[in-house]
């Protein structure tokens, strides 16, 4: 790999402005995301967290600027943007699994109707998946008999089977019962171990901490913040970061 | 066939309780003979057809014209009854013994043929016309001359009546049947070509050819016999009597041709000499 | 009693089943189609959609079908059969028919499952989406399938209405359960209640087992959320 290719970043933004309606929810945004980065995304709700999020494979389009998956711009609706959503996994706040389809045909799905792969093999892989994320068991049955933390564990593994070059996370533990919160970041945090570039929404510090090479604060639509978890949490810059972190760790 | 059987239980069941239902209704002019009836309130009831061209039409303007018209009026005056004082009512043909029987109308003249089976339900004065069933083709057709020459050809008439069951039954063989819900749907298909001839009584026929001049003609073979007669209430004898004596008045006087050629006269149909009286 | 063997109401009822049958796959599909239409993101499709839907289910049944038979056929010359087959004028009746069926009864099935692809939650599609399937990916197979689940039972009602409707096919001459009522209407004066008591006894045997059947599938087949 040329020091070049190394150097484009697997997701980059650039003067993103986004409104909903006469609300600007995305001010002038500019970032880059290296290849195995890392990022958790942190802020009050209204923030713009999930937006930013959500506009990386275009489940909201912007209103300005320009964004780029590893080096490539986001096109507009279409197969090419499908070709491209399918290189970036997703995992909702509300699971999102297929209600009509169990479990493992929810994981097989994307890869043999997207990607052509047959579907034993897509059924072996599918398997695989869920025994990573510990609810091999829970194969044959349908979203609506398993636990919210084993729904979410299985959202992961959907988005892992289609072998993404990033996963961006939206709130993924916020629907979730306290008791069941733990096992998803678990699967979170040996993803990240394994150098999976990550872009992750959460409320959840723990996990900011410990799995984090970086964390953005966001507030009003804007990136207030921009350190490492260390810096961040050890001594943050602006009124609002000290504000917001005064009121989330005294709770 | 258990779904026939089946069917004709139900249909017993549902029946029964429909009679049950309707049993106490009716009877509001019994008793009495509509003779005497015209004579004390000197006003009648008359069932008519409202939408044969010829024979009962109601205009546009709510006036009422045709030869059934012009019958009932006749009637309506032998017995008593000034034209102003007759109230006409729209009798469909599947409601006329209905209506007759409940009292709903003193007599109907309205294309009523005459058979054993509406005998068991009405009693029938005339026949005051006597026509059968005709065909009525385009006027620059030459080739259907009559039944016999209707082979690969494309009739037309009025769903389930009893001039498409004729054809049905007699004629299936050599010629194909568009049933339509009423006459002017199958003159709109013999206008365009797309059926070859409309078939049904002739007079009826004749009022069709007299609305479309030089559109249409009738082939003039009729090959079935249709006799029009007056119902009323089933064994009223004195009120059947005098429509009788009317309807041979009505034929004597000239009245009976005169309205005959106004109305269905224009399309070329020859009127056929009247009838005698027989319902006795 | 006798009467009634008299008549083919087997034959009649048949035709009767028939013209429902054609009808309602007909309907199915391209009340399918509509739908698709009147949600996919291209506007002229969606216009297309929202017009048809309108115009059509806002206009008389009877006027369909009578102007099926008139309009395309005697009028614009449409044939739907052999014209020397010697049954052109029965084939092409039925044919008409199906086509002025199909037309108006898929408004129906198009608005149902609209409704329906409303009861199922957007994040479905948006999870579809985000996995790289394209517009008919996501609605052929993740969106559909639960939306129709969830309207089976006003389908049944859809389907149970096409069933009677097909008694408008009469007024073009399709043989008919309705047009054989009309000639026992015409022949048995005497028996009225006995006509149509064994025709609707004869809708209720078609309609009664189909509403109970859907309604059965319905819970069965009823996506848990």
């Amino acid at each position: 790999m040329t020091a070049a290719a190394a150097a484009t970043p697997m997701i980059r933004m650039s003067g993103v402005d986004k409104f909903f309606g006469p609300l600007h929810v995305l001010r002038n945004i500019d970032l880059e995301v290296p290849k195995g980065q890392v990022v958790v995304v942190l802020g009050p709700s209204g923030s713009g967290k999930s937006t930013l999020c959500r506009t990386i494979n275009r489940l909201e389009p912007i209103d300005k600027g320009t964004i780029e998956v590893d080096g490539q711009p986001l096109p507009a609706e279409g197969r090419a943007l499908a070709k491209l959503r399918a290189e970036v996994g997703m995992v909702f706040q509300q699971f999102n699994l297929f209600a009509h389809k169990t479990i493992v045909e929810n994981v097989m799905l994307a890869p043999v109707r997207v990607r052509g792969v047959g579907k034993d093999e897509a059924r072996r892989t599918a398997l695989e998946l869920l025994e990573r994320v510990g609810i091999a068991t829970q194969a044959d049955k349908y979203p609506a008999q398993l636990s919210g933390g084993q729904q979410q564990r299985a959202a992961i593994a959907r988005a892992l089977a289609m072998r993404p070059k990033v996963m961006l996370f939206d709130e993924p533990t916020s629907a979730l019962d306290p008791e069941m919160v733990q096992e998803v970041l678990d699967v979170m945090t040996t993803l990240a171990a394994e150098g999976m570039t990550m872009l992750v929404v959460t409320h959840e510090m723990g996990f900011a901490r410990k799995a984090a090479d970086r964390v953005l604060f966001m507030a009003d639509g804007e990136v207030v913040e921009d350190a490492t978890p260390e810096e961040f949490f050890g001594a943050p810059k602006s009124a609002r970061a000290r504000d917001f972190l005064g009121k989330i760790l005294t709770h | 066939m258990r779904f026939t059987r089946m069917l004709r239980v139900g249909a017993a069941v549902a029946a029964l309780a429909l009679a049950a239902a309707c049993g106490g209704g009716g009877g509001g002019t019994s008793g009495k003979s509509l003779a005497q009836r015209a004579k004390d309130t000197k006003k009648l009831t008359v069932g008519i057809k409202f939408d044969q061209p010829g024979l009962g039409q109601k205009t546009p303007d709510g006036k009422f014209e045709g030869f059934d018209i012009d019958v009932a009026r006749y009637v309506a005056k032998q017995l008593g009854v000034d034209e102003g004082n007759i109230e006409f009512k729209k009798a469909e043909s599947a409601q006329r013994e209905n209506m007759i029987e409940k009292g709903e109308v003193d007599y109907v003249v309205g294309t009523y043929s005459i058979n054993d089976k509406r005998k068991e339900k009405v009693s029938f004065a005339g026949p005051y016309f006597v026509t059968g069933q005709d065909l009525l083709v385009r006027a620059d057709n030459t080739d259907i001359t009559g039944p016999d020459a209707l082979n690969g050809k494309k009739l037309c008439s009025v769903k389930g009546s009893t001039p498409a069951q004729k054809i049905k039954t007699d004629f299936s063989q050599q010629a194909e049947l568009q049933e339509y819900g009423g006459y002017s749907e199958c003159l709109t298909g013999l206008s365009t070509g797309k059926l070859d001839a409309l078939t049904t009584d002739a007079v009826i026929l004749a009022g069709y050819a007299a609305q479309n001049p030089g559109k249409f003609k009738l082939v003039g073979k009729v090959f079935t016999e249709e006799k029009y007669g007056i119902g009323l209430k089933k064994g009223d004898a004195e009120g059947r009597d005098a429509i009788n004596k009317a309807i041979e008045k009505m034929i004597s006087d000239g009245a009976w041709k005169a309205s005959l050629e106004k109305h269905v006269g224009p399309a070329g149909y020859k009127i056929p000499d009247p009838p005698t009286v027989s319902e006795k | 009693m006798d009467f009634l063997s008299r008549y083919d109401l087997l034959g009649a009822f048949w035709v009767t089943v028939q013209l429902t049958v054609f009808s309602a796959i007909g309907s199915l599909v391209w009340g399918t189609v509509l739908a698709a239409m009147r949600v996919s993101p291209v506007p002229v499709m969606r216009a297309f959609g929202t017009a048809y839907v309108n115009l059509v289910r806002n206009t008389p049944l009877t006027l369909i079908i009578i102007g099926a038979s008139l309009g395309l056929y005697s009028t614009l010359g449409l044939a739907l059969a052999d014209d020397t087959s010697g049954t052109f004028l029965k084939d092409n009746n039925f044919r008409l028919a199906v086509l002025g069926f199909v037309a108006y009864t898929a408004t129906f099935v198009c608005e149902s499952l609209r409704a329906g692809i409303n009861t199922v939650p957007v994040g479905q599609a948006e999870a579809a989406r985000a996995l790289g399937l394209r517009f008919g990916q996501t609605l052929g197979i993740v969106v559909l399938p639960q939306a129709f689940r969830a309207v089976i039972a006003p389908l049944a009602s859809v389907l149970i209405a096409l069933t009677k409707n097909t008694t408008v096919a009469s007024a073009i001459g399709v043989a008919e359960a309705s047009l054989l009522m009309s000639e026992m209407i015409e022949n048995e004066s005497d028996k009225l209640f006995l006509v149509f008591a064994s025709i609707a006894v004869g809708f209720v045997v078609l309609t009664l087992p189909t509403g109970l059947l859907l309604g059965w599938v319905a819970k069965k087949v009823a996506v848990k959320r």
